[in-house]
């Protein structure tokens, strides 16, 4: 059963291979106006496919590849997840970039990623080398605040905006420091110095997270199994998000 | 494990595994050598790259060698660290810059699955404030200046001072120094009392000549 379905998914990602070669096949593209729900997939292939296999068809759902797929998987994670997902879904390499920043990017685009992550505590050379490389490579560049005390001190330095940045905060932290909270006030900030930058916000584990997010102005909101498993249906709890947003 | 009394060459390989193969393989066999699977490589192929390079370099020296998965974790340290040792990573990188939870969890969880934990200091000014933060000392504290920093930024040098600082107050950690590229910066590296130098640029550029590149940094190492 499974080999069937290895094959199954092996054609389908080379038939989507080819057709990226096609100009006809309209590349996503993030607008600023809308909201998205940014869903994260972290533990293992099958399960990734579990998940996109429930989801409400919608180009306003991003698929991330969480970064422990990426490192267990390598990039065949990113072009194995882009064949289960329809054409022209939106798909986020989390590959949490620290260095050598244009080999990481070529990588990642090859694969088939719409967009990848860089850490905002990188170097700041490696920050403007991502960024660059990206936009070479026309895919968005995205800045994982995670453990930056001011998100903005690191966008000031940069020679150019990345198209989204991300406020974050990781597992491990709000698993064992639960008083940190996701600096909501900074999206405000972020806005008003820089308005054509997208803001993201990641490590809510509840609804009410979520909403507060969307309240304060977020344009993209990221989600993982925590989140909806504490929550029940995967499919249900993204279709009342949309309709909600 | 890793022996305090001696010195080490890490050589971080980056180019696609098939070079990686016969780079490895060229390698004269000394147990000096620490084999590590950079970042970018884990990137691309994934975990399978960590056990394909431990078993060309055991082929090499005739038992199992020393392999460092370079990590770079920043988050979920516990779960990245339990796929590389089960891979059969013999060390684990984690950054300073990652939450302080992940750091302490990254340590805990490699001293669980019997591995040596290493945290990389990568555009950290004072490596002691992170380290007085930790529950517990990791195995390797690396002070590490980016490829990118190195190549935009001239100015930058590496923290040889620190050495010393870091040893004086924690005895037990093992220093390693990454970012130096030549034979020279070896023997300073050494001589500032590092007990790891990491060098990959020599190695990417000319992957031919890695047997002879090899032999001529051994041959710094007293």
């Amino acid at each position: 059963m499974k080999t069937i379905l290895n094959i199954i998914m092996s054609a389908i990602s080379r038939l989507v291979t080819v057709q990226k070669d096609f100009a006809f096949i309209k590349k996503p593209k993030l607008l600023k106006r809308e909201k998205y729900l940014h869903i994260a997939l972290n533990n293992s292939l099958e399960e990734a496919y579990n998940i996109i296999s429930q989801l409400p068809f919608s180009d306003r759902i991003l698929i991330e590849v969480g970064t422990p797929l990426i490192k267990i998987y390598g990039t065949d994670a990113i072009s194995k997840i882009k064949s289960m997902t329809p054409v022209g879904t939106y798909i986020v390499a989390d590959n949490k970039c620290s260095d050598l920043a244009t080999k990481e990017v070529e990588m990642m685009s090859v694969a088939g990623a719409n967009a990848a992550t860089c850490l905002g505590v990188a170097p700041i050379e490696t920050i403007d080398s991502f960024i660059e490389e990206c936009e070479r490579y026309g895919i968005d560049s995205m800045i994982d605040m995670m453990n930056v005390d001011n998100a903005l001190l690191v966008l000031k330095k940069l020679k150019k905006l990345p198209t989204v940045v991300m406020l974050h905060r990781g597992v491990d932290e709000s698993e064992f420091s639960k008083e940190k909270q996701i600096p909501l006030y900074q999206i405000k900030q972020i806005k008003g110095f820089y308005s054509d930058v997208l803001v993201a916000v990641a490590g809510g584990d509840t609804i009410k997270e979520v909403q507060r997010a969307i309240f304060n102005n977020a344009d993209i909101v990221v989600v993982w199994k925590n989140f909806y498993q504490a929550d029940g249906d995967t499919a249900q709890l993204a279709t009342s998000f949309l309709k909600e947003i | 494990m890793l022996n305090k009394r001696k010195k080490y060459l890490q050589i971080a390989f980056n180019r696609s595994l098939d070079e990686v193969k016969n780079m490895i393989t060229m390698l004269p066999s000394s147990e000096k050598i620490i084999i590590e699977a950079g970042t970018p490589l884990i990137k691309r192929y994934g975990t399978r790259c960590i056990t394909e390079i431990k078993n060309y370099w055991e082929s090499n020296i005739g038992k199992p060698g020393y392999v460092v998965a370079d990590l770079k974790c920043m988050d979920r340290g516990s779960r990245e660290v339990f796929a590389v040792a089960n891979a059969g990573a013999s060390a684990a990188t984690c950054l300073g810059l990652a939450p302080t939870d992940t750091i302490n969890e990254f340590i805990r969880e490699c001293s669980d699955v019997n591995i040596d934990s290493m945290v990389d200091m990568m555009n950290i000014q004072f490596p002691f404030e992170i380290l007085q933060k930790l529950k517990k000392l990791p195995t390797v504290v690396v002070l590490h200046r980016g490829v990118d920093e190195n190549e935009r930024n001239k100015e930058k040098q590496l923290q040889l001072d620190q050495i010393h600082r870091i040893k004086g107050t924690y005895g037990n950690v093992l220093i390693s120094i990454a970012g130096g590229e030549t034979e020279r910066d070896l023997v300073r590296t050494f001589f500032n009392d590092a007990d790891i130098a990491v060098i990959w640029r020599a190695f990417y550029e000319k992957p031919d000549k890695s047997k002879e590149l090899a032999e001529g940094f051994l041959s710094k190492i007293r």
